[in-house]
């Protein structure tokens, strides 16, 4: 009788730490949107610890970002590369730290990989943004206008003939010579271009609007597509920055690609695009500038970074120069007054402001215009972590919805729920008393299964909850086990008390047997799967052990008072 | 006592020269689609090909021609499946597989909205979900997957030798695979995709098809202690099997009770894997009666020797 009593303490133990594991869990799953809402405005710290300590819910359920990112450790120097994928996480862990999500999860996976989880976020453009990009800052001279003219007018002649040639007009069609003809046109051109000097820079004074001054698309299709557009007034200077209508741009592009005018371009300069498209005259337009490759200054430098309204209304990030810079920022600043010196992220132009004075101290990267104030607030975020050791590249994304988690939750409950409710019919229209007996100890395993999910802190995925209706369908066969063997012994015409005794006895092999080989494949799923199948393995392993006590401790307590019945309801 | 199942005393294994012949079919189907698989001519996933998915909705009723005709110029492979449960009307599923590299993923997704959005002006598609998955992804799934199914089938294999004597381990042994090559077959038979969550229910339902067989092999066991005389073998093995089927019936009829709501009422994501699940309960319990016994009875009648 004392081992009776055991078993109550303890049970009586388990059902109370399990209400203090689960209870949390139930006051969040029981709130509603607006008291939620309520809670999120008055005291978001106690919502999120509330969050924390209840089951946690996997992205397919609460919606979210999920991002695997591969670190191309090959793009970079050797000797660096070892521990680049460890460094590249800590600087994404600082950014997403600065996005200012719940729970993050960033994990390496193999040599390579890095899986980032952010819960309940789901601007995945943003958090793609953020993660993917190199965010090396540098700051460029721009190449100077007459030179960058000179470049325009070659480019031209060659795209002329390039043209030509792709329309079949010339009929050389061969492109493995199309090489040729080109380079020698270009030769020509340099004299054309000489000659044609004073005239290129009259051009400018009027802004350079070709289109207008009816310079031909057919001889000159390059320059004919460029808008000159950055002017200092007041030095009356011009600067190799053109408007590209964007429809445009993937032309540009495919010609700046063409071995004939790479060869063109000198070792020291090179184009790049503005990071963001502007709208101007109601036209969208991406600009092209023509920098000097030389790097001037890099963002390591940079810090107490903070964000501030510019004058204009624009978004403006302010910066302080790091010590060790000082002296470079301001030798560069106080050479280059009044020329425009770019920033430039991964490889795009952020803006080229003109240097108005020798900066010593601090200083402003001025935003495009169209830049948003996520868009500044990115720039903080990743001037502040700062550059990946390596590029990365993203190899898998998922996003989910947050409505279409909360429609998932509602299929798992409804699905559990009436799943639930005919097994338990079922099972208390079959076996009658007993039957109820196991209903309550079914009920018992469900509400322990879930207190262990939240004492554990494990992740409720969809396949999660197909794992816990499954241990409902499960569960309950030791029950059937031990009952058809418990009706069996009494067929065989013994007392109710050596029918139970022998029903358990018989049955427990059985079930041990039958608990073990869940467990195994369980076990395997857990080490081998994914995030979701993760969910499934960890609910189907818990629910299958816990029905083992269940059956043996819970429902066998009530069966040992039963042994004294004259006959069983079963 | 309520009983759907009196006492039995079916024939079972008299009936097995018959079951034999069924259950070869439909291992060699399941053992086909395996083949299919490993040469990756089966319907794969997107988590197993890589590709792309996206799931959304569209503010006025659009029909799912227009949308397979619309998407048809640019990817002659997309998959498109309407979702008659979402809780938004005009729901879909847009699936396209197999990108070469990792960043055409990405592009394809954007290539699909740009679609989406011109050819339905006016009608708003909003986006629930949208899932890329590169071809290096996909490999490594793939393999997780592998290692996933070879662990577990060889740690349920190593447990049954040490729970049984040789014969009714290898009985055991047959009657797990033909399980889950009987599902997999009929599941290929029926067009269906294999991801991810397939293999999971069928890594469950080999769990599950073992309990079959182990509760069925306990009792024959036992029964054996009591018929000990050589021509009482074929009795006492048909007779556990009978005895042991309203155990048998009434386990599956709570799994399958739960399946099917599973399957009914769990979604879109869940359909597969639930439908997975019923067929490896119906064939589950038809292999611990029809399969696993018997190969121990021919066994027997061929080699006679003390079964224990």
């Amino acid at each position: 009788m004392s081992g009776q009593r055991w078993r109550l303490v303890i049970t009586l133990a388990l059902i109370v730490v399990g209400l203090l594991a689960f209870w949390d869990t139930f006051k969040l799953w029981t709130m509603s949107d607006d008291e939620r809402q309520a809670m999120q405005e008055e005291d978001p710290g106690a919502l999120l610890a509330l969050q924390q300590s209840a089951i946690r819910l996997g992205l397919d359920l609460q919606g979210g970002v999920h991002v695997v990112l591969r670190v191309k450790t090959e793009e970079i120097d050797p000797g660096t590369a070892a521990g680049a994928v460890e460094r590249a996480m800590q600087v994404i862990r600082t950014r997403i730290d600065g996005l200012g999500v719940a729970e993050p999860n960033i994990q390496k996976q193999g040599d390579e990989r890095i899986i980032i989880d952010l819960p309940g976020y789901t601007d995945a453009g943003r958090a793609e943004e953020l993660v993917g990009q190199m965010a090396v800052l540098e700051f460029k001279l721009l190449e100077n206008y007459d030179n960058a003219q000179l470049l325009l007018q070659k480019i031209d002649s060659v795209i002329h003939e390039y043209e030509l040639a792709e329309s079949g007009v010339t009929d050389t069609a061969d492109i493995t010579e199309a090489s040729e003809p080109v380079a020698d046109t270009t030769e020509e051109v340099d004299v054309l271009a000489d000659l044609m000097g004073t005239d290129s820079t009259r051009d400018t004074t009027d802004f350079g609007f070709d289109e207008e001054l009816g310079v031909s698309e057919d001889t000159h299709p390059f320059s004919s597509r460029l808008d000159q557009w950055l002017t200092n007034t007041q030095a009356r200077t011009s600067w190799p920055c053109w408007a590209v209508n964007t429809r445009d741009r993937q032309k540009i592009d495919t010609w700046l690609d063409l071995p004939g005018v790479k060869r063109l371009i000198p070792v020291d300069v090179q184009f790049a695009w503005s990071t963001r498209v502007e709208i101007r005259n109601n036209r969208e337009v991406w600009d092209l500038y023509l920098l000097k490759r030389k790097v001037q200054f890099v963002g390591k430098y940079l810090e107490n970074i903070s964000l501030r309204r510019g004058q204009y209304g624009g978004n403006e990030v302010d910066f302080r120069i790091a010590s060790e810079g000082i002296g470079r920022f301001a030798q560069l600043t106080g050479a280059n007054i009044n020329k425009p010196l770019a920033v430039v992220l991964d490889n795009t132009v952020e803006s080229a402001p003109f240097i108005n004075s020798k900066i010593r101290g601090n200083g402003t990267i001025t935003m495009g215009g169209s830049a948003t104030l996520d868009d500044a607030v990115n720039m903080k975020i990743v001037l502040e972590a700062g550059a990946l050791p390596a590029p990365v590249e993203i190899i898998e994304k998922n996003v989910v919805g947050a409505s279409l988690g909360a429609d998932s939750i509602r299929k798992g409950f409804y699905s559990s729920l009436i799943g639930l409710v005919i097994v338990l019919l079922f099972i208390g229209v079959y076996y009658r008393v007993s039957g109820v007996i196991a209903d309550v100890g079914l009920l018992f395993n469900i509400f322990f299964l879930l207190a262990v999910m939240a004492g554990l802190g494990a992740t409720l995925t969809m396949p999660g909850i197909a794992g816990i209706i499954l241990t409902i369908g499960i569960s309950v066969d030791s029950n059937i086990l031990i009952f058809e063997r418990i009706r069996e012994e009494l067929r065989t015409g013994k007392t109710v008390r050596a029918s139970i005794d022998a029903g358990y006895q018989r049955a427990f092999v059985a079930i041990f047997d039958s608990h073990v080989t869940t467990l195994i494949t369980a076990g395997a799923l857990f080490i081998f799967g994914s995030g979701p199948i993760r969910g499934f393995a960890v609910t189907l392993f818990w629910g299958v052990t816990l029905s083992l006590y269940t059956a043996y401790v819970i429902t066998k307590s009530i069966f040992d008072i039963r042994k004294a019945y004259r006959t069983l309801s079963i | 006592m309520f009983r759907i199942i009196p006492d039995t005393n079916i024939n079972f294994i008299g009936a097995r020269r018959v079951a034999f012949g069924f259950s070869l079919l439909l291992v060699a189907l399941g053992i086909f689609a395996f083949v299919m698989i490993a040469t990756g001519r089966a319907d794969l996933g997107i988590d197993f090909a890589g590709g792309v998915m996206l799931q959304g909705h569209f503010d006025q009723p659009v029909s799912i021609d227009n949308l397979r005709s619309g998407l048809a110029g640019t990817f002659p492979d997309a998959h498109v499946t309407e979702l008659a449960d979402f809780e938004s009307p005009n729901a879909f599923i847009i699936k396209t597989k197999r990108p070469e590299t990792d960043a055409e993923g990405k592009e394809r997704a954007a290539t699909i909205k740009n679609i989406l959005a011109e050819s339905f002006a006016g009608n708003q598609f909003t986006l629930d979900s949208e899932h890329i998955i590169g071809p290096a992804v996909g490999e490594s799934l793939r393999k997780d997957a592998i290692w996933a199914v070879f662990i577990s089938l060889v740690g349920i294999i190593i447990y049954i030798w040490i729970r049984f004597d040789f014969r009714s381990g290898v009985a055991a042994t047959v009657a797990t695979f033909h399980d889950v090559l009987a599902v997999l077959g009929i599941l290929f038979l029926m067009g269906r995709e294999f991801n991810l969550l397939i293999i999971t229910a069928l890594l469950t339902l080999a769990g599950y098809s073992l309990t079959d067989t182990v509760v069925v092999f306990d009792r024959i066991r036992e029964n054996l202690k009591k018929f000990r005389s050589r021509g009482e073998f074929v009795f006492a093995v048909n007779r556990s099997v009978n005895e042991v089927l309203a155990r048998t019936i009434n386990t599956s009829m709570t799994v399958l009770i739960v399946v099917v709501t599973l399957f009914l009422f769990g979604g879109e994501v869940l359909r597969d894997f639930s439908l997975a699940l019923i067929l490896g309960v119906i064939v589950g319990s038809y292999s611990s009666v029809f399969v696993a016994s018997p190969i121990v009875v021919e066994w027997e009648a061929r080699r006679p020797s003390r079964f224990k």
